[in-house]
């Protein structure tokens, strides 16, 4: 029933149209602000290269035109200051939520605090900015490598020697290692062999150079847990290039129309990856900062849950692109997360 | 009137090393005068303008402005005390970036007593004061760099007089003005003559002297050689005194040839020069003389394809001859070494035997690869034929000698035959002994092409060519065989006068 | 020749041979003709990048824009390929083109508009960061991506064009040489001998030693400028060809890190044999240098900033060895 009012909701909302010059058919039963269109919001963003953060965005995007947000996307690219700056900028232009996506404590901050002094509703995707207004939207990190390595323990035992990639500084990497560390101290049998790591673009190639030393010097490694999909890309390059791709299986976090692809290579190294549909993220964290606009309180730590995806999965439903996978793992699609009942869902179609 | 001198220069030397640059120099100027100082290259007229101005220290000899002691530590230090130089680069004096205005009155901005704060207002004010008493009608909001050269050249000299100095010094002032931009010039000179400022002129141009000039000051390997101060002026012998007349000669066999390589006719390489035309025929060896900034420089480059000519046209072995780059001209077997080496000719990174190679790769080369073997015979035969003092064809070039260097750039053009042979001040920084060596290479194997020297020294000439022809305001005015060459006229010539004038 | 001569000459060559030493030393497995094939493979990419970059060093100039122009040929290579569904020879035609174009375009700024060669291709630099975005809407590109219209793109990874990043030829071990090294060392050899042995390098060095010594021997300046940035754009392209190859994939990438080795390995290759000078063969040893460097590090557990940090140290001391020591701070 619930899905079925949504989705007549979604349907007056596209018989409105993206024009939004029809407010009649818009306020539905959305409160305010939202019973108007126009309502401004900017995301503030720290990473924006790669797949993940295209989709996050193509998610913050579905979910704001759903909501029928004016959305101002201001992109640091890897520059902490001028994040911070951004802020400021969006302050200026007078959007009433902010959604900060990434970035560094040190620099958000005060930043944060700052739109917060201003009467701005904000709302952290994967920083910490340490203030208690501000909701924290998670994929859950944790969750994500515990589910990875949950698999490789089921497949390759409680024994093994692992490849480990990592750089260390960036959040969520951060907290994926800290399951990492659990995990091995759990199975005294697990060996971190080697650990390498690096941000210099493009990514999959310089890991691959990197892995390939690696390789050569450690031949004993069976198991390489890349909890980040451009490492697992460079990994499996390597791999694939030292033909090792038989004896050795990746294990990673994230997803992608490219690593579906890569993953489903026959004989590919990659066995399984933990993700979060970035897409749902996205959404969630505009849900979230919509939630607070509207005066309700969408809780301080806004968790999206991950999905497990093995090759097997993609080949036994035949999954090849992030369509097909939202389509054939409806858990993937989907998070039932800063969900109210007025709340659009872009999804429902 | 030698009393009442402004300024005065008593026994000034000055010394670079070993090199006796100024060996006792004294000067006078006076207010409401125009004193032009000539020299040739070398003379010390430019260290002689650093002391006074507070560039140099001097080591002997003593200054005095208004019967004061004048003795500036620093440029600021002169202008304080009223003496202001204008020096030859225009963009030295101006700041390009800023509006007239400010430029008039950056020196207010930033000297004693200054505001704190840029007042926009008072330094339109102010400029525009300064700008009235000169004359100078400029749009004080204009851009500096939007400004032609002489406007440029005014802002500097008003900006100069914004000081209200006694003694004015103008390098070259004219060495890159076109002459109505000059007459401006000029006319903004009479003013400040009239105001009583004593200006000190320097210039090679004979047609600025003879316009401006009250007294002559003629200088020579760094002693006054001549001070000219009864009218009318005797221009030639100023010009004389910087020249020297001690032009001993190993006398010149001085051919005739009846093969003509090139022809000249209505040549114009300034808009109003008056046009040139001229023959060199085979195994002549033709010297062109003249003041510096005469047009010599501009005839070279017309000839080796780097300028177009305004009018007129020219003709090789018969055939017309235009080329549109250093390379048709090449192709063409007109060759040039070009004046100054180390900016125009010397490769820094190459040793000899690449710099000798440089012009002639394609005629050294096979399917575009080098013929290294024919390149190092080809070097080492020039090495030999022109003396080169090296250890090998491999040595770099910052390890040889002036002369040496010279021999070089000579050596790379004498590489292969040329039809029309062009020197363009063969012997600037060039040691007597190579001098005579490169002059003596030349006249041995002029056979079979024109040879065309352009240099400023008359003795230069005189000991290498078998033609002498004098340039004077872009244009070719005297033509002398080496043989009993008449001095004076050729003196008076290169003086720019009228032939045998008044003096 | 003194003993300083001596060090300036061989001190750079020398030093790579106690590298190896001490690797072989250290690190286990670092002896094999794996681990060689493996660091001319590491290098290959950005080794191509900096035998380009190195034609316009020699010509005084100076190209930033070689990273975006590797990763925009990249780009070019996988939307043709996967959006536009065409085949190999296409796809390496249009990043060639890319390449020269970029080039050329460079060229004339520099030589015709006369804006500083730094400033142009920075210039140049961003332009492409951003327009290999524009077709995508910043999405990287593989098989069964989404468009932005909504479509799917259906297009694969030509399999010639993949060997060009997979294939490996037999040399004594079989399956031994990626293609990528042996274009590395096809291109290194041409470049040098181009530069060191033909009439047109060697004018390209007059160039940059004293552009005006240059056009008074009759050389036309400005076309030699010119084509030093179309073959520094052509071999950047190539580059973003085995790029595009190896990932089997668009990735979008600005290609920073490949233009900071690139220019890394052509600086150090100043310091090789004491040349003072921008060489291809210095550049191809000073590539090999970094390489063994980053794969000895990597073997032996160093972290990312660590090699950051050693390769620093390597060109600071190869620009001491090219300036200070030989004296001949002239370019």
């Amino acid at each position: 029933m619930n899905i079925t009012r949504r989705l007549l909701g979604k349907v007056a909302l596209g018989l409105a149209g993206a024009t939004m010059l029809m407010p009649g058919a818009f306020a539905a039963d959305k409160p305010a602000p939202f019973d108007k269109p126009g309502v401004k919001i900017a995301l503030v963003r720290y990473l924006s290269t790669g797949d993940f953060f295209q989709a996050y965005l193509s998610g913050v995007e579905s979910q704001s035109k759903a909501l029928g947000i004016d959305l101002r996307v201001l992109d640091s690219r890897q520059d902490a200051a001028l994040q911070s700056d951004m802020v400021d900028q969006a302050i200026a232009l007078g959007v009433q939520g902010i959604i900060i996506q990434h970035g560094l404590t040190e620099s958000m901050k005060d930043a944060a605090q700052r739109a917060v002094d201003a009467g701005i509703k904000v709302v952290a995707f994967d920083v910490n900015v340490e203030n208690p207004k501000i909701p924290q939207v998670e994929q859950s990190d944790k969750d994500l490598a515990r589910l990875a390595l949950e698999q490789a323990v089921k497949d390759d035992g409680e024994s093994w020697n692992a490849g480990y990639v990592y750089v260390a500084g960036i959040a969520p990497l951060d907290r994926r290692n800290e399951t990492w560390v659990d995990v091995k101290k759990k199975y005294a049998g697990i060996k971190e062999v080697a650990m390498f790591g690096t941000l210099d673009n493009p990514i999959a190639n310089s890991v691959a150079n990197q892995a390939r030393s690696v390789l050569q010097a450690h031949p004993d490694i069976n198991v390489m847990f890349a909890p980040y999909d451009e490492f697992a890309k460079g990994v499996k390059i390597a791999v694939d290039e030292a033909g090792l791709n038989k004896k050795i299986k990746i294990y990673s976090a994230d997803i992608s129309t490219s690593d579906i692809a890569a993953m489903r290579e026959t004989d590919s190294a990659w066995a399984a990856t933990a993700a979060t549909n970035p897409a749902v993220v996205g959404q969630v964290s505009v849900r979230a900062l919509a939630q607070l606009l509207a005066g309700e309180d969408p809780g301080h730590s806004v968790i999206v849950p991950p999905t497990l995806i093995t090759q097997k999965d993609l080949i036994d439903k035949d999954i090849k692109n992030m369509e097909d996978l939202s389509a054939k793992l409806p858990q993937f699609a989907h998070a039932d997360v800063a969900m109210p009942a007025w709340m659009p869902n872009p999804n429902a179609k | 009137m030698g009393n009442d001198a402004v300024f005065r220069v008593d026994g000034l030397r000055k010394s670079f090393g070993h090199i006796e640059v100024l060996g006792g120099v004294s000067l006078e100027l006076h207010a409401g005068e125009i004193t032009v100082l000539m020299g040739a290259n070398g003379a010390g007229k430019s260290t002689l303008v650093k002391i006074i101005s507070g560039v140099y220290d001097h080591a002997g000899g003593t200054m005095s402005l208004a019967g004061h002691d004048f003795a500036p530590n620093t440029p600021a230090e002169a202008i304080r005390a009223g003496v202001v130089t204008v020096h030859q680069n225009i963009n030295d004096g101006v700041v390009a970036d800023l509006d007239v205005a400010t430029n008039l009155t950056l020196d207010r901005l930033s000297g004693k007593g200054a505001s704190l704060l840029f007042k926009p207002g008072r330094v339109r004010r102010e400029a525009r004061a300064v700008a009235d008493r000169m004359g100078l009608a400029i749009d004080l909001r204009a851009r500096v760099s939007d400004l032609s050269l002489a406007d440029r050249q005014m802002v500097a000299i008003a900006r100069a007089m914004a000081h209200q100095p006694k003694v004015l010094i103008l390098d070259e002032p004219t060495s890159s003005l076109s002459s109505a931009e000059a007459d401006r010039l000029f006319s903004l000179l009479d003013r400040l003559r009239e105001q009583g400022v004593a200006i000190l002129y320097i210039s090679h141009r004979m047609s600025d002297i003879r316009r401006l000039a009250d007294r002559i000051v003629s200088m020579r390997d760094g002693v006054i050689s001549g001070v000219f101060d009864t009218k009318p002026l005797d221009y030639e012998g100023a010009v004389n005194a910087m020249l020297g007349r001690k032009i001993h000669l190993d006398r010149i066999e001085a051919r005739n040839s009846a093969k003509p390589i090139l022809t000249i006719e209505g040549l114009r390489i300034a808009p109003s020069a008056r046009p040139i035309s001229l023959t060199l025929g085979d195994g002549e060896v033709v010297a062109v003389t003249g003041l510096v900034g005469v047009g010599k420089t501009a005839l070279a480059e017309t000839l080796f394809g780097l300028r177009k000519p305004l009018a007129g046209t020219m003709a090789l072995n018969g055939k017309p001859y235009a080329p549109a780059s250093t390379g048709e001209a090449i192709a063409a077997g007109v060759f040039l070494v070009a004046k100054d080496r180390g900016e125009n000719g010397i490769v820094g990174g190459f040793n000899i035997q690449e710099n000798i190679s440089l012009p002639f790769h394609k005629r050294m080369s096979r399917f575009a690869v080098l013929k290294r073997g024919l390149e190092r015979a080809t070097a080492r035969r020039q090495i030999e034929d022109l003396g080169i003092v090296c250890r090998s064809e491999k040595d770099e070039m910052t390890t040889l000698s002036g002369g040496n260097q010279q021999k070089v750039m000579v050596a790379r053009w004498m590489a292969q035959d040329a039809r029309l042979f062009i020197l363009d001040e063969p012997f600037q920084g060039v040691d007597i002994s190579a001098r005579r060596d490169i002059a003596a290479k030349l006249r041995a194997s002029a056979n079979g092409r024109a040879t065309l020297l352009f240099v400023t020294e008359l003795d230069e000439a005189l000991e290498t060519a078998d033609r002498i022809l004098v340039m004077s305001e872009q244009t070719i005015v005297g033509e002398h065989r080496n043989a009993d060459v008449d001095l004076d006229r050729l003196l008076a010539e290169v003086a720019g006068g009228q032939l045998h004038s008044a003096a | 020749m003194t003993l300083r001569d001596y060090a300036i000459r061989y001190g750079f060559i020398v030093l790579l041979f106690g590298l190896i030493a001490y690797f072989a030393i250290a690190a286990d497995g670092f002896v094999s003709p794996q681990s060689a094939v493996f660091i001319f493979q590491s290098v290959a990419i950005t080794g191509v990048l900096a035998l380009g970059v190195t034609a316009t060093l020699v010509v005084g100039g100076f190209d930033l824009s070689i990273g975006s122009v590797a990763t925009s040929a990249m780009m070019a290579a996988a939307y043709v390929m996967v959006v536009l569904e065409q085949n190999v020879v296409v796809a390496v035609v249009v990043c060639l083109l890319i390449g020269a174009i970029v080039g050329l375009i460079n060229g004339w700024l520099i030589v015709y508009m006369r804006v500083p060669d730094l400033l142009a291709t920075l210039g140049m630099m961003f332009l492409l960061v951003g327009l290999q975005r524009i077709p995508t809407e910043g999405r990287s590109i593989a098989t069964g991506m989404t468009m932005p219209d909504g479509s799917v793109a259906n297009g694969k990874f030509a399999d010639a064009f993949l060997a060009l990043g997979r294939h490996r030829f037999d040399f004594f071990i079989p399956n031994l040489i990626p293609v990528s090294v042996v274009v590395l060392i096809v291109l290194a050899v041409l470049i040098w001998f181009f530069l060191e042995y033909t009439r047109f390098g060697r004018m390209m060095y007059a160039v940059g030693s004293n552009e005006r010594a240059a056009e008074l021997a009759g050389a036309p300046v400005k076309a030699y400028k010119i084509w030093a940035y179309v073959i520094s754009g052509v071999f950047a392209s190539i580059g973003g060809i085995l790029l595009a190859a190896r990932l089997g994939r668009g990735d979008i990438a600005s290609g920073n890190n490949l233009l900071l080795d690139a220019v890394a390995a052509a600086l150090i290759g100043y310091a090789v044999l004491g040349a003072a000078k921008p060489n291809a063969f210095g550049t191809a040893v000073g590539a090999l240098f970094v390489g063994i460097l980053l794969q000895g590090l990597t073997m032996m557990n160093a972290p990312y900033y660590t090699q950051d940090f050693v390769k620093g140290v390597v060109l600071v001391v190869a620009l001491v060895f090219t300036f200070a020591l030989s004296g001949r701070g002239r370019r």
